[in-house]
């Protein structure tokens, strides 16, 4: 079954140097969480940055429903539903929350809801109401990830893709992040998660994919992979899931 | 207590329009990380504008403000095409800029000096020798003229940074290049646009210039010390820390001219500079610097 995105035989990397992803392949479906797991330097995020057009496609291809996005820019592949928080979170930290979050709707043509579609997701959390006068950058590492994943909704986005969103947060912020993406999943939202913490992202995963030297490894229901002896011996430490 | 007054405002009056030649190398520097060796000298292009403007054909220089500015902002437009665009990614940019722009520098000043020697020049319009008179307390009509009109253009520049749909995506991008074109924004065409702004104010600026002070091709040398002190102790990047310099360092320059001679005010820029890269490198609103 052809999937919304799909990823054939990508061949990437980072300016002229060598390829980080070297025949990658993903197949999303609709409406799921995939997680995305490898050892570092196996092209997680490079996979991730090339879909969404801040790296070149050398070879193979990238399609969503059927187009072809190979050539086109970051914001020419936002405007087709596609949105991605990088792990830095990519906020504007001398622009106050609510400014952040007009520039999330940045691309739209039409602009005469984008305020009143703040006032929903500012309705739907609570913490960036309250702080929508504060700078992003003086909030804390939870608060920032709830507004760079709460932005991407100003445009109803059919894909969003997080590049470990637990990075550098506690344990309890980590699983608000998480019930933060359950609800974006719940809502339709294709949910394409890079996380270095694999048993947590594959807890919360519908589908797992196994990414290493940039090419891919395995991929099957989250479940199955989580339990899989050969993921657990290479990426997962040998141990049990709980 | 006149004395202090009538410094404090000859200070402030010449703030302004340091603020108005600081600024467009700051709006460059924080946008795009160019460190613009050549921004004085675009203002003595400027300057030359609105001096021939006034010889040629008696325009205010006042007038050929805008000119100027328009004039100004398209050599910017060529000049990035040619010279910045190419490297823009790279990850050494403002350092490879720091060099780039000290040798457009020295081509644009040999420009100037060949069209246009390197005589004294300066407008002379009747307000830039003439005073108010408050009691005691005089206030030159040129700088205060100048540094009304400097204001006005970065309030003006102020509000569309913070309100227009343009200024959001130069703001963006300047605190977030990547972000800022995940978001949609053609982070390419804001680099260019800021660049021409940032050029275009330099053009403004070098019509005050005319009548504030006398200026020839290789007086930019000066102007570099002053505007990077300016710029260094606001914060690279940072428009409003760029004003606030402006003030502060005019001001004070005013006062040891003022009490211990012209010829130390102008090492008040210098050692403003010195000082702040030692002690507070990031300026006042600037980000700390990364260790790498």
């Amino acid at each position: 079954m052809s999937g919304l995105l799909e990823v054939s035989n990508v061949v990437a990397g980072y300016g002229d140097g060598p390829a980080i992803l070297d025949g990658a392949n993903l197949s999303v479906q609709p409406g799921k969480v995939h997680c995305i797991i490898g050892p570092n330097g196996a092209g997680k995020s490079t996979l991730l940055k090339t879909i969404v057009g801040m790296l070149k496609i050398r070879q193979g291809s990238v399609t969503f429903k059927g187009a072809s996005l190979k050539g086109k820019r970051p914001d020419q592949i936002l405007r087709r539903g596609i949105c991605f928080v990088p792990q830095e979170r990519a906020l504007f930290p001398k622009m106050t929350v609510r400014e952040n979050l007009r520039m999330g709707g940045f691309s739209l043509a039409d602009k005469s809801n984008l305020e009143k579609r703040i006032d929903e997701i500012e309705e739907r959390f609570p913490i960036l109401g309250e702080r929508r006068d504060q700078h992003a950058g003086t909030m804390s590492g939870g608060q920032q990830q709830t507004l760079a994943m709460a932005r991407t909704l100003i445009l109803k986005p059919e894909i969003v893709m997080l590049d470990e969103p637990s990075l550098g947060l506690a344990p309890k912020i980590v699983k608000e992040v998480f019930s933060i993406m359950r609800l974006m999943a719940d809502e339709g939202i294709t949910i394409l998660l890079v996380e270095q913490n694999a048993m947590m992202g594959l807890k919360h995963a519908d589908w797992g994919v196994v990414l290493d030297l940039g090419r891919t490894l395995f991929e099957g229901p989250a479940a199955e992979v989580l339990t899989d002896p050969r993921i657990q011996e290479l990426y997962l430490g040998g141990k049990k899931a709980a | 207590m006149a004395e202090v007054i009538q410094i404090l405002i000859l200070g402030m009056a010449l703030g302004g329009v340091y603020a108005l030649m600081g600024s467009g190398l700051s709006l460059v520097f924080g946008v795009m990380r160019i460190v613009n060796l050549a921004h004085p000298v675009l203002i003595m292009a400027g300057a030359y504008v609105a001096y021939w403007a006034a010889r040629l054909y008696g325009i205010d220089p006042l007038l050929t403000l805008p000119i100027a500015a328009v004039i100004l902002a398209a050599t910017g437009v060529i000049l990035y095409k040619l010279v910045f665009e190419r490297e823009a990614r790279s990850a050494k940019y403002s350092e490879m800029t720091v060099l780039l722009t000290f040798a457009l520098a020295m081509v644009l000043e040999g420009a100037l000096g060949t069209a246009f020697t390197n005589t004294q020049r300066v407008t002379s319009p009747d307000y830039a020798t003439d005073a108010f008179f408050i009691g005691d307390i005089f206030i030159p009509k040129g700088q205060l003229y100048a540094g009304i009109v400097s204001l006005a253009i970065i309030s003006a520049l102020a509000l569309f940074l913070k309100y227009s749909r343009f200024g959001y995506a130069i703001r963006a991008t300047t605190q977030n290049r990547e972000a800022a074109e995940l978001l949609g924004v053609n982070v390419n065409l804001v680099g260019l646009v800021s660049f021409a702004i940032g050029i275009g104010l330099a053009g403004a600026a070098g019509s005050l210039v005319s009548f504030v002070f006398s200026f020839f091709p290789a007086k930019h040398w000066e102007w570099i010390a002053v505007l990077m002190s300016l710029v260094v102790l606001g914060g690279m990047g940072s428009i409003f820390g760029t004003v606030l310099a402006s003030f502060i360092l005019a001001v004070v320059a005013a006062f040891i001219g003022a009490y211990f001679g012209a010829t130390w005010s102008t090492l008040t820029f210098f050692v403003a500079l010195f000082v702040v890269l030692l002690v507070r490198p990031q300026g006042i609103f600037g980000e700390k610097p990364e260790l790498a």
